[in-house]
């Protein structure tokens, strides 16, 4: 995208510069999107004044007086249940980092022993193909049945939703590794540890990274579920449910907003990991 | 030397799907010396990279065992460092990182510092100091192979193994690399194994070349020593005489590799047909002007005419690939020279006697003895100016070229040079080349002369760089030339295409020796198929390429000129024997009753109404004047001045038996 504006204003004969060059540079890049979003609320906040549909406009957020209140100030604490979005929005996530941590280590583990055992792939695959196609909402009940508490229930679903990518990568990405990366470390003699440490791990880095980048966002998916089917734990799932059963047709809309903005940016973040760590390969 | 690798009996099969399983080497014996450089050389698929795997320790063989050092390897292991083709350098880690990984791990007790100086020596060594901070994906394709040789040696190997190390550079790279390695292969008295596909790459680096044969079940085809003195330097190595003869040994080497692979694929049902047991024939021919009436039977339907219709005329580039030709099976008959019957039939091409019958002699005369036009500006305008210019130049390598030692150049050049006192073994070197090859040589100055037929021996005197100092004629004319051969088993089985065969050739002689055809012939001769040379250099007639003459330079027909003779093919037993070729057979009588398929050509002419041409030739007598007497071959052999030392003995052929199958 970049390079394209550039070479673009490289080739046009006027050559601005301060604020026009940077506005030339960028348009690009940001107009289209502008005019995406803003057609689309335009388009739903019509059909929402003409009557076409109950659900209120976006301009709701601001004309409801409750909901204008939440959208201003998201860390106020009543006490229980009555919290700002921004803490429940954290109540969520750290229930997301608890499964999501659980599933990575486990995920990254079993990865790599199904990766190079090729008898424990062949057990184990069926099962794993399996029980990743069962939804989120789907372990709910078995989540309860099995530890009869909203709180670790939730963060279960979180884990047996999210280990699958990273499962399935990290094995993919140790059965990948290059035969000659194999050969370097049989003819060097290399220990099993220095092999795991300085071959296995680098080379299936940027395979285990896709995995856990998939997973970051069915963790953040399953979260809102596993809250919504069990209320009563604090959470952004629970205050839309919450909203829904009091009819705040325009709180259900800012929380929706805030799952995804948040969904996003843990989607960037782990990006911006993989960019960092698994650098130059 | 002390051996440092012994690869004894190796055999290495896969298994494939069901319960077979694909044999790709078996029965590779190879001692490496210590500070050696071998190259394996072959196609694709021969298993190569599976030996080098192998004496890595990468791979394990299904028999045999490979040894290095005295221990048997079992597994890999850093004195039997291996440099991969695709460099496998770990793309995450720097120049340096990479190196240093090495060297941490084999040398764990060394000191930080020494490793240290150890890769930063090896940094070094390969050039490669400001790039030590780089990632391999940063680096061009030489500069990863030169880290991948820096980490190679950095843990001082006692063999370094080399897979195909320079396959995916450009020309100029690899050619540097080369250099590079060479180098640090002397200077550190490394021994190396290298798999290459590159022929030059093979004769550049290598003190060895073992050439691996096509699989399945690959087996060492031949080792060829190369015999160029060290330090070798690129642009002065391709000067050394050996070069392109190890060159071209190599490339015929392949060659055959690829024609067999070829002749394999294609179905070899026996086709008969016109009552005749085989109709489909692959005859074998060099380009010569000799190989004429092949041509004319080909090109005037004379095969077909006698009922032979699908026979395939194949052109060898040399001599031995006519004679591997008969000994794999992959020729029915060829075009050869009238020494070759004798020479297999007795041994001489090295393997078992494969007995090989002549029913047929196709041309005479045609050859002449050629010298370089430098000597003629020296002063040297005769034999007996050759034999001063020898005794005045002796430090000189005096190289002069034959095309087979079975061949009647050879023969000839032999007793002419020996009858002027000249020993063809001491006083000269004579050295097998094919005959482009002499024309080159010779214009460059690196040969004094050579023996070989029309049109080579022209062309040399028309390019101007040899002149003629003895033609045929003057030593023996009407001397046989070129004759047709089978194997005797090939004989037995199909006795009516043998017939035939001789039939249609020996009509094809008589087209051949009619002056009116000669234009004809040139034109026919100079397309690709056959010479692929302009048609003004190729004649017929003596004078040259003016038309207006009938004398004959080749005799391809007439009163005994095609009958197949005893007597010379007695006359050059004793010739081979004289050189050392081959033991003189005390049983000669029966080898040349083998030999002679006088019934074959007799029924032959009869049939074609030609009983003329079968009368015998009257006594040989070469130019010299020394009577041959054919009771007395022994007494012939022995009354001469020069010759080598012979034995006389027994040659085992075992009763005639017809080809199976």
């Amino acid at each position: 995208m970049t390079t394209s504006t550039n070479s673009t204003s490289s080739r046009s004969d006027r050559s601005p510069t301060g604020l026009p060059l940077w506005w030339k540079q960028t348009r690009k890049a940001f107009l289209p999107p502008l005019f995406g979003i803003g057609g689309f609320l335009l388009f739903w906040q019509l059909s929402a004044t003409l009557g076409l549909t109950k659900l209120a406009g976006p301009l709701s957020l601001f004309t409801e007086e409750r909901t204008r209140e939440l959208l201003f100030y998201p860390f106020f604490d009543r006490g229980g249940l009555d919290k700002g979005l921004f803490l429940h929005a954290m109540n969520s996530l750290s229930r997301v980092a608890l499964g999501y941590t659980l599933a990575a280590v486990v995920g990254i583990a079993v990865g790599i022993a199904v990766g190079l055992n090729k008898a424990l792939d062949r057990a184990l695959d069926p099962l794993f193909q399996f029980l990743r196609m069962v939804a989120p909402l789907a372990w709910v009940p078995i989540a309860l049945v099995l530890f009869q508490n909203n709180q670790p229930a939730a963060i279960f679903v979180i884990f047996v939703t999210s280990i699958w990518p990273i499962l399935i990568n990290t094995a993919e990405g140790v059965r990948q590794i290059p035969q000659d990366y194999r050969n370097v470390a049989l003819v060097l003699q290399m220990s099993n540890r220095n092999f795991f440490t300085k071959v296995l791990i680098p080379s299936a880095l940027p395979y285990i990274f896709t995995g856990l980048r998939i997973s970051i966002g069915l963790a953040w998916l399953a979260i809102i579920a596993a809250e919504i089917v069990m209320p009563g734990t604090p959470g952004i799932g629970f205050f839309i449910w919450d909203a829904y059963q009091n009819s705040y047709v325009s709180d259900i809309i800012l929380g929706v907003i805030w799952i995804g903005a948040i969904g996003l940016l843990l989607d960037r973040l782990m990006v911006w990991l993989q960019n960092r760590i698994a650098a130059g390969q | 030397m002390t051996t440092l690798v012994q690869i004894q009996e190796i055999e290495k099969s896969f298994p494939l799907s069901g319960s077979d399983t694909y044999l790709a080497l078996k029965g590779i014996d190879l001692q490496i010396r210590k500070g050696e450089f071998i190259s394996l050389i072959g196609h694709s698929g021969c298993g190569k990279s599976t030996l080098l795997n192998m004496i890595a320790g990468l791979d394990l063989p299904t028999g045999g065992t490979v040894l290095v050092d005295g221990e048997v390897v079992r597994r890999p292991g850093p004195d039997k460092m291996v440099v991969f083709q695709n460099y496998s350098l770990l793309p995450w880690l720097s120049v340096r990182e990479n190196i240093a990984l090495a060297v941490d791990e084999v040398m764990p007790d060394l000191p930080k510092a020494e490793r240290d100086a150890v890769i930063d020596d090896h940094i070094a060594m390969v050039g490669l100091g400001p790039a030590s901070h780089k990632r391999p994906a940063e680096l061009s394709g030489g500069m990863r192979q030169r880290v991948a040789i820096a980490r190679a040696l950095a843990i001082k190997p006692k063999l370094l193994l080399l897979d195909e190390p320079f396959g995916a550079l450009d020309a100029l790279t690899r050619g540097n690399l080369q250099e590079k390695l060479m180098q640090i292969c002397n200077e550190h008295a490394l021994t190396a194994v290298m798999v290459t596909h590159d022929v030059d790459e093979a004769v550049f680096l290598s003190d060895r070349i073992v050439m691996l044969t096509n699989g399945p079940g690959s087996v060492i085809g031949g080792i060829l020593e190369v015999d160029l003195p060290r330090p070798r330097q690129r642009l002065s190595v391709v000067h050394h005489p050996s070069y392109y003869s190890l060159r071209s040994e190599i490339i015929y080497f392949l060659n055959r590799q690829k024609r067999v692979k070829q002749w394999q694929a294609k179905p070899h049902k026996v086709l008969a047909r016109h009552g005749l047991e085989k109709v489909n024939l692959d005859l074998g021919f060099v380009p010569l002007a000799a190989c004429a009436p092949l041509a004319v039977a080909q090109a005037k339907g004379f095969f077909s005419k006698h009922g032979l219709d699908a026979v395939q005329l194949v052109r060898e580039t040399s001599w031995r690939g006519v004679t591997d030709g008969l000994v794999d099976g992959t020729l029915d008959a060829a075009l050869m020279p009238s020494g070759m019957p004798a020479w297999m039939t007795a041994g001489g091409h090295g393997g078992p006697p494969l007995p090989v019958v002549s029913s047929l002699t196709l041309s005479r005369n045609g050859n002449g003895i050629t010298l370089a036009r430098r000597l003629a500006d020296q002063g040297v305008h005769n034999v007996d100016d050759y034999r001063r210019y020898l005794l005045s130049h002796q430090r000189e390598p005096h190289r002069l070229g034959i095309v087979h030692p079975a061949s009647m150049h050879n023969l000839l050049l032999r007793y002419w040079l020996a009858s002027h006192a000249i020993d063809p073994d001491h006083d000269v070197h004579l050295q097998t080349i094919p005959p482009a090859q002499m024309l080159a040589d010779l214009k460059d100055g690196s040969l004094d002369g050579f023996c070989i037929g029309a049109p080579w021996l022209d062309r040399a005197q028309a390019d101007g760089h040899g002149f003629t100092v003895a033609g045929d004629l003057a030593i023996w004319p009407g001397h046989p030339g070129k004759v047709l051969g089978v194997r005797e088993d090939w004989a037995l089985a199909y006795p009516n295409t043998h017939i035939a065969l001789t039939k249609a050739l020996l009509e094809a002689c008589q087209y051949c020796a009619e002056p009116s055809h000669w234009g004809e012939l040139s034109e026919l001769l100079s397309d690709r198929r056959y010479l692929g040379m302009k048609k003004e250099v190729i004649w017929f007639s003596e004078t040259g390429a003016d038309g207006s003459s009938t004398v004959p330079h080749h005799l391809f027909f007439g009163k005994g000129v095609n009958r197949p003779s005893r007597s010379e093919h007695l006359w050059i037993l004793t010739q081979l024997a004289r050189w050392g070729e081959i033991p003189f057979p005390r049983n000669y009588v029966e080898i040349l009753e083998r030999i002679c398929a006088v019934g074959v050509f007799s029924t032959a002419a009869r049939e074609l109404g030609l009983d003329a041409v079968s009368y015998q030739r009257g006594p040989i007598e070469l130019f010299d004047g020394r009577p041959f007497d054919v009771d007395h071959p022994i007494d012939y052999l022995n009354a001469v001045s020069v010759h080598r030392d012979f034995s006389v003995a027994e040659i085992a052929l075992g009763a005639p038996r017809p080809l199976a199958g």
